[in-house]
């Protein structure tokens, strides 16, 4: 079937009022609720709500159209499916403080006009108010437990890992019900031009002609690994030229200090286009706003549906898929998409059940670089007693992205081996603005003050 | 068990070793392109550099890695001052570690980009 794909639950999400004067009418009168980011217990900012309404209303999470009842989320955690049956993977939560829900006095049935920074931005039709159970052991349900889900769980989760430490913050109280944007945020440069809503990806893809489109995950500067991996992933989905292409997603959201900056991200993948490494018709970047959950094989599904409603047909997943830490097994997604994940509620690969998803993976393993073939080999993926093995005979060298930051940080130019001259060039040039190359406590607090958009 | 730091061996440092046993021990990798010295690093010393350092860790290879520059710095002054790399030269640095921490908490903000 060539793309671009029905969207997941066969209609494209979006609530997004245009019209000024629409806007303004279904706004007056109602209560603002300011939207306020989630923080860690450092009091640093973990997760943005503002950036789950975008990928809501714009249509990323189709079918989602706002945030869950205790219904839903019940689902969700029994078999990652919304009430609709679609599968589904993490709760999608609006969370407020009883005192601040006791102030405003909103109740079921009211519609509340949530601000950004002060400024309206979007209403929330308030289905159903309800109390979230204890956080931690919410965020146990949400990600798993090496007890109860000892097919892919290796360890418990804990306050070291990001997304798990969104679930244990939030306020104790859950908001409910249809998501609608009545103020269409500008997004500054250079988040701007990598700006590209299911609905335009959609028709981008048609317009191109393309067939096959493999998408990519990002949350990294693409080093030769990454390259080696998309390009690869093209001969797996079965791409022939011309109607074929990459479509790079990086996820913009809350960042770890030590990360790469987002800036660097997504001009380090457009670098890539830019210089011909890519066929500028053949590789598309974009962007969508999540604050990670780093769930491994659950985020390999949000990702899949993300994908899927933009417009791919194919989704590569590699080793250690949207993970952090040891938590997963390295090939848990892997796992999910060839088998299922039966102790999660999720039976059969998400491409092979019922309401699950259209499009397809692409399993890969890892490259790396044989100094003696001069050139990168596949080493393959490792399941039960079988080992990632090179495909030559000789010792290749595996990127460690540790090592590649400490090559970086000591201000050394990385080998064009391992990463490309124009790319690492984007990390300099973000480097001078920011003082550092990667992110730093500095960097997340002005980066929470400006957010990506503008109102 | 044992872990290892790799040391980068750019040509400023190479003139610093050259002739030395040392420079003979370097690895070569991604065909040739990097030189890495490799230094040493039994369990406790280990132990003691992750905790000194939170945001240090140990990757896939066994390699201490995201250790701030000042402490590599260090580290490799040492082990050109001794000739040695292993416990000696560890043992040199952990002898400054005030200083080094002092260094590594202004870096977590600021290091000069390349010119």
């Amino acid at each position: 079937m060539p793309a671009p794909l029905e969207p997941h639950g066969g209609r494209l999400v979006y609530n997004v009022v245009e019209d000024r004067d629409r806007a303004a009418a279904m706004t007056a009168g109602l209560t603002k609720l300011e939207i306020e980011p989630t923080v860690g217990p450092d009091g640093a900012p973990i997760r943005n709500p503002y950036r789950e309404i975008m990928s809501i209303a714009y249509g990323f999470f189709s079918p989602v159209e706002g945030f869950m009842t205790r219904n839903e989320v019940e689902s969700i955690l029994k078999e990652r499916r919304l009430l609709s049956g679609w599968l589904f993977p993490f709760p999608l939560v609006f969370d407020i403080d009883e005192d601040k829900l006791k102030a405003l006095g909103l109740k079921e049935g009211d519609k509340a006009l949530l601000t950004l920074k002060g400024k309206p931005f979007a209403v929330l039709d308030i289905e159903e108010i309800w109390k979230l159970p204890d956080r931690k052991e919410f965020a146990d349900a949400v990600f798993g437990t090496p007890e109860k889900n000892k097919e892919v769980v290796k360890r418990r989760f804990d306050e070291k890992h990001p997304g798990w430490l969104i679930y244990r913050s939030l306020k104790p109280v859950a908001l409910a019900g249809r998501i609608t944007v009545v103020n269409p945020p500008r997004f500054k440069e250079p988040y701007a031009r990598f700006w590209m809503p299911p609905r335009e990806s959609r028709e981008y893809v048609a317009r191109r002609g393309w067939r096959v489109v493999v998408a990519h995950q990002t949350r990294n500067v693409p080093h030769m690994g990454h390259e080696m991996l998309m390009k690869r992933a093209m001969f797996v989905a079965g791409g022939e030229r011309p109607g074929d292409a990459v479509l790079v997603n990086a996820i913009i959201g809350a960042k770890r200090p030590g990360d790469y900056v987002d800036e660097a991200i997504l001009e380090g993948h457009e670098a890539l286009n830019k210089f011909g490494y890519f066929h500028k018709d053949r590789h598309l970047v974009t962007m969508t706003l999540w604050d990670m959950r780093y769930g491994n094989p659950l985020e390999s599904i949000l990702h899949g549906i993300i994908r899927q409603n933009m417009g791919a047909t194919h989704h590569m997943f590699g080793r250690d898929h949207a993970a952090t830490g040891e938590y997963y097994d390295p090939y848990a997604t892997q796992i999910l998409w060839t088998r299922g994940l039966p102790s999660y509620g999720i039976n059969g690969p998400p491409h092979e059940i019922d309401k699950g998803l259209k499009i397809r993976p692409v399993n890969m393993g890892e490259f790396a670089y044989c100094p003696k073939c001069g050139e990168y080999t596949y080493l393959g993926i490792s399941y039960g007693d079988v080992k990632e093995a090179p495909l030559c005979g000789h010792e290749p060298e595996k990127i460690s992205g540790s090592f590649l930051r400490g090559l970086i940080i000591e201000g050394l130019r990385p080998p064009k081996v391992v990463m490309r001259p124009e790319v690492y060039d984007v990390i300099v040039k973000w480097w001078k603005v920011y003082g550092y190359p990667f992110v730093t406590d500095r960097y997340l607090k002005i980066k929470e003050g400006e957010l990506e958009v503008e109102l | 068990m044992t872990y290892k730091i790799g040391l980068l061996i750019d040509e400023k440092r190479y003139e610093a070793i050259k002739g030395t046993p040392l420079a003979s021990n370097l690895r070569s990798m991604f065909g040739g392109e990097i030189r890495i010295l490799e230094v040493e690093v039994d369990d406790d010393l280990a132990k003691r550099i992750l905790q000194e350092f939170p945001a240090a860790r140990v990757d896939s290879r066994g390699f201490i890695e995201d250790l701030p520059v000042a402490f590599r710095r260090a580290l490799f002054e040492a082990v050109a001052a001794t000739k040695n790399a292993g416990r000696e030269a560890l043992e040199k640095v952990l002898q400054r570690m005030d200083e080094i921490k002092a260094a590594a908490a202004k870096e977590k903000e600021y290091v000069p980009p390349p010119a």
